[in-house]
C-alpha cells in the first residue's frame, strides 16, 4: 500500500509540472492519485469479499469500483454517487444470496470507505489540486473513515455473537432500532 | 468570497476575543513547537523561516470568519442503511441488517462533530522583497495550528497577488494538522512590475467525515515591490508645440539656432555673423540669416490602461499596458535628458497625475509613478472609466503648451476618439500604439483590421501614429522618424 502511495504521489507531481507548463494559470483540478489509489483498493476488497457469497453481487461491487474510477478521473461527485448506489445494490444481492456475516461486513465497509475517498479527493481535487501536496490529508480521512466503519462493523458483529445466532431477524432489526433511538436521545 | 463585507466585520469582534483567550495556548504551543517540527514528516524543512517569523510564530493570525457550511457529501447514507436492513427483515437474512447497521454507524460519524475554526500562525516570507522585473521570487509559507483542536482536514490557498503568475508549485496545500504541528510549502511566483501585496490566506477546514466545511481568512501581510530601471530611450520626435525656453525641439521660429530657417531683411542689431555676406557681396544688399530657433517642449505622456487596454496576444504574453509603461519609461528618461518637461497620466478609472517638470528629483518620482502607480498596476481596476469627467479632468491639469503622446493599444473607438479630441483641443497628439492583435482566428484578423482602420484615420485626421509589435519601440521610432515631416 505504501508502495503504491508513494508511486502515485509521484506520478501526481510529475503530471502537475507538465500541466503547469501547459496552462500556468489554471491548478490541475484533478483528484489527487493517491485519493483514486486508496479508493480502488477499498473497492476491490469490498468486490473480493462480495464475490465469496455472490459472483454477481462481487461484479456490481466491480461495477462500482469502476464507477469511482471513472468519477474520479472526471472530477464528477454524481459519478461516484451512481457507483456507490450500484454498490449498495451489490451489497443487497449478496446478501440475499446468503453471503456470511464477515463477508459482507468487510464489503460494506469496504464500499464506504472507497466512495469516501474518491468523494472527498473529488473536493480536494477542485480546492487544492492534484500538484498540491494532499497525502497526509487524504491518509488522515481515508484512516478515520476505515476506522469508524471497522468500529461499527465490530459492535453490530460483536453484539450478533453475544446474543447468540439463532436470533429471529426481526429481533436484530429492534436491536439496531433501539441503538439508533438511544444515539439519537444521548446526542 | 461572495458573502457581503458586513458579515465579515460583524465577525471580527468575535475573532478578537477569541484570539485573546487563546494568548494562553499560544504560549504552550510554543514550547512544544522544536518538537513538532522535527517530528512533523509532512512539513519541509523550516530552515528558511527567519528568526523574526519564528519568534512571532506562537501568535495566532488574525482571522475572518467568512462561511461554513453543510457539505451533504453523505445524504442518503442512512436512507440506504435503513433500505439493507428493512431487506435484511424482509428476506430473513441478518447478514444485511447487520451491513446495514454499518451504514447507520456512517451515517452518526457524518452527524457527530463540527467542522473547527482554525487558530493558525501564518508567516510567509519572500526571498527578495524588492526583486527586478522577471525574477524568480520563492515564497515560503508557515502554518503553525496554535489552537486547542486538532484539524484533521484543512487546506490552505494562498492569497497569491493577482499580477504575479505562479510558476512552480500551487500555492495551496492540503493536510492535516495536531496542535502545535505545522505545515510548510513553498511556491515560485515570477515578479511583475508594481506594488503587490498578498491577499489573506483562505483556510478551508472541515470535520474528519467532511460533512461540514468552514472558510476562514487569514491576514498575514506580505509585500513586495518591483520596480524597474528605466532604460534610456533614443531620440523621440516631438510635434511643434514648444515652450518660450530653450530646448531642442526645432520650430518655424527664425532666430538663433543651428538649422537654416529663412533670409530677411537687415534690421539695425542683428549680429554680425548672421548676415549674409555672399549676398552682400553678390547685389549689395545687407539681409541676415534667420535659423531654427530649438526649443524646449513640454509633454504629457499619457497611458492607456483601462481594462480593455490589458489585451495580450496570448494570456502569457505581456500586456499592452506593460508595453505601453516600459516604453513611456524610454521616452520619460529621453526627454528628460533632452531638456524637456515631461509629466505623466493615465486614461484609467484611478486618478494618475504627474505634472509636468524636470530634474533629477521629477525623474525619481516618475520611475516611482510608472513602477508602481496603481492606475498603472499590471492588472486592470474593478472601476467604472468616465469618459467625459476624465477629458474634463485632464484638460483642467493638461499645461496650455503641453502636446501628448499617447500610448495605447488602440482596441477600440474611444482611445481613437480621445486622441481626436485632445488633439482638437490644441495639445499635438502622438499615438503610439504596441501592437496586441494576431491574427489566427477570423474574429482575431476582424480586430486586427479594425485596429488598422483606426490607425489610418487617426492619420489622416493630421495626427501622428506609430506601432510597434515585436520589434522594440526604439527600432520602431527610428522607423517611423524617417517617414515624418516636422
Amino acid at each position: 500500500m505504501s508502495d503504491a502511495v508513494r508511486d502515485g504521489e509521484r506520478g501526481a507531481s510529475g503530471e502537475s509540472r507538465d500541466d503547469a507548463g501547459a496552462d500556468s494559470h489554471e491548478i490541475d483540478a484533478r483528484p489527487p492519485t493517491v485519493a483514486i489509489a486508496a479508493s480502488l483498493a477499498a473497492a476491490g476488497v469490498a468486490a473480493t469479499a462480495a464475490s465469496v457469497a455472490s459472483p454477481t453481487g462481487g461484479a456490481l461491487l466491480g461495477v462500482a469500483a469502476l464507477g469511482f474510477l471513472g468519477g474520479s478521473l472526471r472530477g464528477s461527485a454524481r459519478v461516484l454517487t451512481w457507483g456507490a448506489a450500484v454498490g449498495v445494490v451489490g451489497l443487497a444481492l449478496a446478501g440475499y444470496r446468503g453471503a456470511p456475516p464477515e463477508a459482507l461486513l468487510v464489503a460494506a465497509v469496504g464500499l464506504a470507505v472507497a466512495w469516501d475517498i474518491a468523494d472527498h479527493g473529488v473536493g480536494l481535487g477542485e480546492q487544492v489540486g492534484r500538484g498540491a501536496r494532499a497525502r497526509r490529508n487524504v491518509a488522515v480521512h481515508a484512516g478515520s473513515g476505515l476506522l469508524v466503519g471497522a468500529l461499527a462493523a465490530g459492535l453490530v458483529y460483536g453484539v450478533t455473537l453475544a446474543v447468540g445466532g439463532g436470533q429471529p431477524v426481526a429481533a436484530l432489526a429492534l436491536l439496531l432500532a433501539g441503538g439508533i433511538a438511544l444515539i439519537s436521545a444521548l446526542r | 468570497m461572495s458573502d457581503p463585507r458586513g458579515a465579515a466585520v460583524a465577525s471580527d469582534s468575535d475573532a478578537s476575543d477569541r484570539n485573546g483567550e487563546s494568548d494562553p495556548s499560544a504560549d504552550d504551543a510554543t514550547g512544544r513547537e522544536s518538537d513538532a517540527t522535527g517530528r512533523e514528516s509532512d512539513a519541509d524543512a523550516t530552515e528558511s523561516v527567519d528568526a523574526a517569523a519564528a519568534e512571532s510564530a506562537g501568535a495566532p493570525t488574525d482571522r475572518e470568519s467568512r462561511r461554513e457550511i453543510e457539505t451533504d457529501r453523505w445524504l442518503g447514507i442512512a436512507g440506504a442503511a435503513l433500505a439493507l436492513v428493512g431487506l435484511g427483515v424482509l428476506v430473513r437474512q441478518s447478514s444485511l441488517v447487520l451491513a446495514g447497521a454499518v451504514g447507520v454507524g456512517y451515517a452518526v460519524y457524518a452527524r457527530a462533530g463540527d467542522a473547527p475554526t482554525p487558530t493558525l500562525a501564518v508567516t510567509r516570507s519572500v526571498s527578495d522583497e524588492t526583486p527586478a522585473p522577471g525574477d524568480e521570487v520563492r515564497v515560503t509559507v508557515r502554518a503553525e495550528n496554535v489552537g486547542e483542536g486538532a484539524l484533521p482536514d484543512l487546506r490552505l490557498v494562498d492569497g497569491v497577488p493577482p499580477g504575479l503568475a505562479v510558476v512552480d508549485g500551487p500555492a495551496r496545500v492540503g493536510t492535516a494538522l495536531r496542535p502545535g504541528t505545522a505545515v510548510t510549502f513553498e511556491y515560485i511566483v515570477r515578479a511583475a512590475r508594481g506594488d503587490h501585496e498578498w491577499e489573506a490566506m483562505t483556510a478551508i477546514t472541515r470535520d474528519a467525515a467532511g460533512a461540514r466545511e468552514r472558510t476562514t481568512a487569514f491576514d498575514a501581510p506580505t509585500a513586495i515591490a518591483c520596480t524597474p530601471e528605466l532604460s534610456a530611450g533614443g531620440d523621440l520626435p516631438l510635434r511643434g508645440l514648444t515652450t518660450v525656453h530653450h530646448g531642442r525641439v526645432p520650430t518655424d521660429v527664425g532666430g538663433a539656432g543651428v538649422e537654416f530657417h529663412a533670409t530677411r531683411e537687415y534690421r539695425r542689431g542683428d549680429p554680425l555673423k548672421r548676415i549674409d555676406w555672399n549676398r552682400r557681396a553678390r547685389t549689395g544688399e545687407l539681409s541676415t540669416v534667420e535659423l531654427r530657433e530649438e526649443r524646449a517642449a513640454t509633454v504629457v505622456l499619457l497611458v492607456d490602461a483601462r481594462e480593455s487596454a490589458y489585451a495580450a496576444a496570448d494570456p502569457d504574453a505581456e500586456t499592452a499596458v506593460e508595453a505601453s509603461v516600459s516604453a513611456a519609461g524610454q521616452a520619460f528618461s529621453a526627454l528628460l535628458d533632452g531638456g524637456d518637461r515631461v509629466g505623466i497620466a493615465a486614461l484609467s478609472p484611478l486618478d494618475c497625475w504627474l505634472p509636468p517638470g524636470s530634474g533629477t528629483v521629477h525623474a525619481a518620482r516618475g520611475r516611482e509613478t510608472l513602477a508602481t502607480d496603481p492606475a498603472l498596476a499590471p492588472t486592470p481596476s474593478d472601476e467604472r472609466f468616465y469618459r467625459s469627467l476624465w477629458l474634463r479632468r485632464f484638460r483642467r491639469r493638461i499645461p496650455a503648451d503641453a502636446q501628448v503622446l499617447f500610448f495605447t493599444p488602440l482596441v477600440d473607438d474611444t482611445a481613437a476618439s480621445l486622441a481626436r479630441r485632445i488633439d482638437a483641443h490644441g495639445h499635438l497628439v502622438t499615438v503610439l500604439s504596441p501592437d496586441p492583435t494576431t491574427t489566427e482566428t477570423a474574429g482575431q484578423r476582424l480586430t486586427t483590421f479594425e485596429r488598422r482602420q483606426r490607425l489610418r484615420a487617426l492619420r489622416s485626421a493630421g495626427i501622428r501614429a506609430l506601432e510597434w509589435g515585436d520589434d522594440s519601440f526604439p527600432v520602431a521610432v527610428a522607423a517611423a522618424t524617417r517617414r515624418w515631416s516636422r
